[in-house]
């Protein structure tokens, strides 16, 4: 079966270059906090590697090319390590959940080679909890078989549980790769993070960072993850999600931060349920990957989605 | 081992040769306990009173604020206040030290939303200059010197590694795991999300109360001032309720400020996993404490605990 993508309703479809070529200062914002070695900071400083994913998403997004793309993709390339995966800065030597990331963008950009590799790291890693070892630690300590092996996102940290940004980003990445070149391996695995997404929904019918309940209280969701989780579903039976919609049209139009916004507008875009009269953006952009997510989501809104398309 | 990470372990070990693991006698740890009923413009004075009475030295030091941020609740007691923090760093800049603001919520990312939606940038002028995201700062790692967590070493920020006094401005709650969170547990926010994530998973794969007391070696005589002004008790450290206890805590041994709120709290501080590690027998007896300012008697209130917490209850002195 074919693996269905979101499509934004075509009442938001409107030209691509009214609000990118007006705000064409939200690319500059972008641009100006360019590192000389050719990453970027979050806002000032070091170069790590999600503002750099991030600002090369946010020009494919505006199709355009970054000024000083060649040098922003020769960072990321020297970043890779011998796992396939990629730190989430050259001064932490573990691969993590940014390996997703590096995995959204074409695999002309990074080079095929090293594309494999970081999807073969998606494919090979998992929350600790589906672990084989930890599995038969939990049958053999406490008598009983923790979730099934059907559900298996990914972690933040390598040695931990997998949580919901982390799954969302590697459904995201993983999915392009299959659109490109379908397989069973690919599939399966999608198929497995997306009930593990589906399985961490909370009681209000959004997502937090991946924990519905402590000690038997429910827990409340959060925008970003909200949207997130809506992106990375996009396809699914919308009937399961309605919930999850109102709860997310609700968050979008408290409108708490830029990046919330944005994750919110992409989730619910993926499922044509953006309330009428939503808001523009109007949060202060924070970081690099907040204003990134904001040109990513605004070129979603005009038909060019660069997570799904 | 790449020399900062010696020098830092180096440093820790040194360290830990005067901290509470220690069995060696010792002298009694000033912890003050100073009322305060409200969030108002008395708070800034009071503030000056806490710093003079435990003598810092501060003066061209760089000192690093470390409040408590976690969620976008301004009207609840999630955050420390930011009036506190603020009034912490006027008070620190009078005695001629250096402050910066610095913090790395848990679960949330927007940080600098956070901080905006709980008052920061309205009380605190150029908040956004004096901050730091510990999230997103640059990071070395440091190996902690005799793990008692599954660590054996952690990615810190360079903003809490290179300051001279490292301030931990709690709030004063229950918390549904450790059963308190004050001082000690706020040093969570000093792990970078932007290495280990949101959450900092890490931590609770290592072992909560274990990871507490690693962070706490590295740091072992930072200066602790819990906001328990108005606290959070029943389901904190997010859901609970505000608990109105009008103090504020404060000393040089976190060990013994912790103990102390624990016992405002209602709480037997030895029946905190990550106070009998840190402190021992000895680290948390109240004997061990110069207690200045109100007496236990005069403030402690009862915070009230989940069904699973309760056996943590102490009885009123």
């Amino acid at each position: 079966m074919a693996l269905p993508r979101g499509t934004p309703a075509p009442h938001l479809l409107r030209n691509i270059m009214t609000i990118l070529e007006t705000d064409d200062g939200t690319l500059a914002n972008i641009r100006g906090v360019q590192n000389p070695d050719g990453g970027w900071p979050y806002r000032k400083g070091g170069s790590w590697t999600e503002p750099t994913v991030f600002a090369l998403l946010a020009h494919l997004a505006a199709r355009t090319a970054a000024p000083r793309n060649t040098e922003a993709l020769a960072w990321l390339g020297a970043a890779q390590q011998s796992d396939g995966g990629w730190t989430p800065r050259r001064s932490v030597d573990h691969s993590t959940w940014v390996t997703a990331l590096v995995a959204l963008l074409p695999p002309e950009a990074v080079g095929p080679a090293r594309h494999t590799r970081a999807v073969n790291w998606l494919l090979a890693n998992t929350g600790m909890e589906s672990s084989p070892i930890y599995r038969w630690r939990e049958i053999v300590l406490n008598g009983k078989l923790p979730q099934g092996p059907d559900l298996s996102g990914w972690p933040w940290f390598p040695g931990t549980a997998a949580w919901v940004t982390p799954t969302c980003l590697g459904i995201l990445a993983l999915k392009k790769c299959y659109w490109r070149q379908p397989s069973s391996d690919l599939r399966e695995r999608i198929d497995k993070a997306q009930s593990f997404l589906l399985s961490r929904r909370c009681a209000d019918g959004g997502w937090n960072h991946g924990s519905q309940r402590a000690l038997g209280y429910n827990l409340d969701s959060y925008p970003e993850t909200t949207g997130q989780a809506l992106l990375a579903l996009a396809g699914t039976d919308p009937a399961r999600l309605q919930d999850s919609f109102r709860l997310a049209q609700r968050f979008f139009l408290e409108h708490r931060s830029a990046g919330g916004a944005a994750w919110l507008r992409l989730g619910l875009l993926a499922y044509q349920q953006v309330p009428a009269g939503a808001p523009l953006f109007n949060m202060p952009c924070r970081t690099v990957v907040d204003t990134a997510l904001t040109v990513i989501a605004t070129a979603a809104e005009q038909g060019y989605n660069v997570f799904l398309d | 081992m790449r020399r900062r990470e010696f020098l830092i372990g180096g440093a820790a070990t040194l360290g830990l040769a005067g901290c509470s693991r220690t069995p060696a006698p010792r002298s009694p740890s000033l912890i003050s306990v100073v009322r305060a009923p409200a969030y108002s413009q008395d708070i800034y004075g009071t503030m000056r009173r806490i710093l003079a009475q435990h003598k810092l030295r501060v003066r061209g030091r760089r000192v690093v604020l470390k409040p408590n941020l976690v969620e976008f609740e301004p009207e609840s007691a999630i955050n420390t206040h930011p009036m506190l923090v603020h009034a912490a760093l006027e008070a620190f800049r009078e005695l001629g030290a250096s402050v910066a603001i610095a913090e790395g919520p848990g679960h949330r990312r927007g940080t600098l939303d956070l901080a905006d939606a709980a008052g920061y940038f309205e009380i605190i002028p150029g908040f956004e200059d004096l901050f730091t995201d510990l999230n997103l700062d640059e990071v070395s790692r440091v190996r902690l010197p005799r793990p008692v967590s599954r660590l054996n070493s952690l990615y810190l920020p360079h903003t809490v590694l290179s300051s001279d006094l490292l301030v931990s401005m709690a709030k004063m709650k229950t918390h549904h795991w450790t059963g308190a969170t004050l001082s000690m547990k706020n040093l969570f926010g000093i792990v970078p999300g932007g290495v280990y994530g949101w959450p900092k998973n890490v931590l609770h794969w290592a072992g909560i109360h274990q990871s507490i007391v690693d962070l706490h070696s590295l740091f072992p005589r930072h200066f602790a001032i819990v906001d328990g002004i108005v606290g959070m008790d029943g389901n904190g450290p997010i859901q609970g309720k505000p608990k109105p206890a009008g103090v504020i805590v404060s000393g040089d041994d976190p060990v013994a400020v912790d103990a102390t709120c624990c016992r405002i709290m209602q709480i037997e501080p030895s029946r905190v996993e990550y106070l009998a590690l840190a402190g021992g027998f000895e680290g948390i007896a109240q004997k061990n404490i110069q207690q200045i300012g109100e007496t236990l008697d005069s403030v402690e209130t009862r915070f009230e605990l989940i069904r699973e917490l309760r056996g943590l209850r102490r009885a009123k002195a």
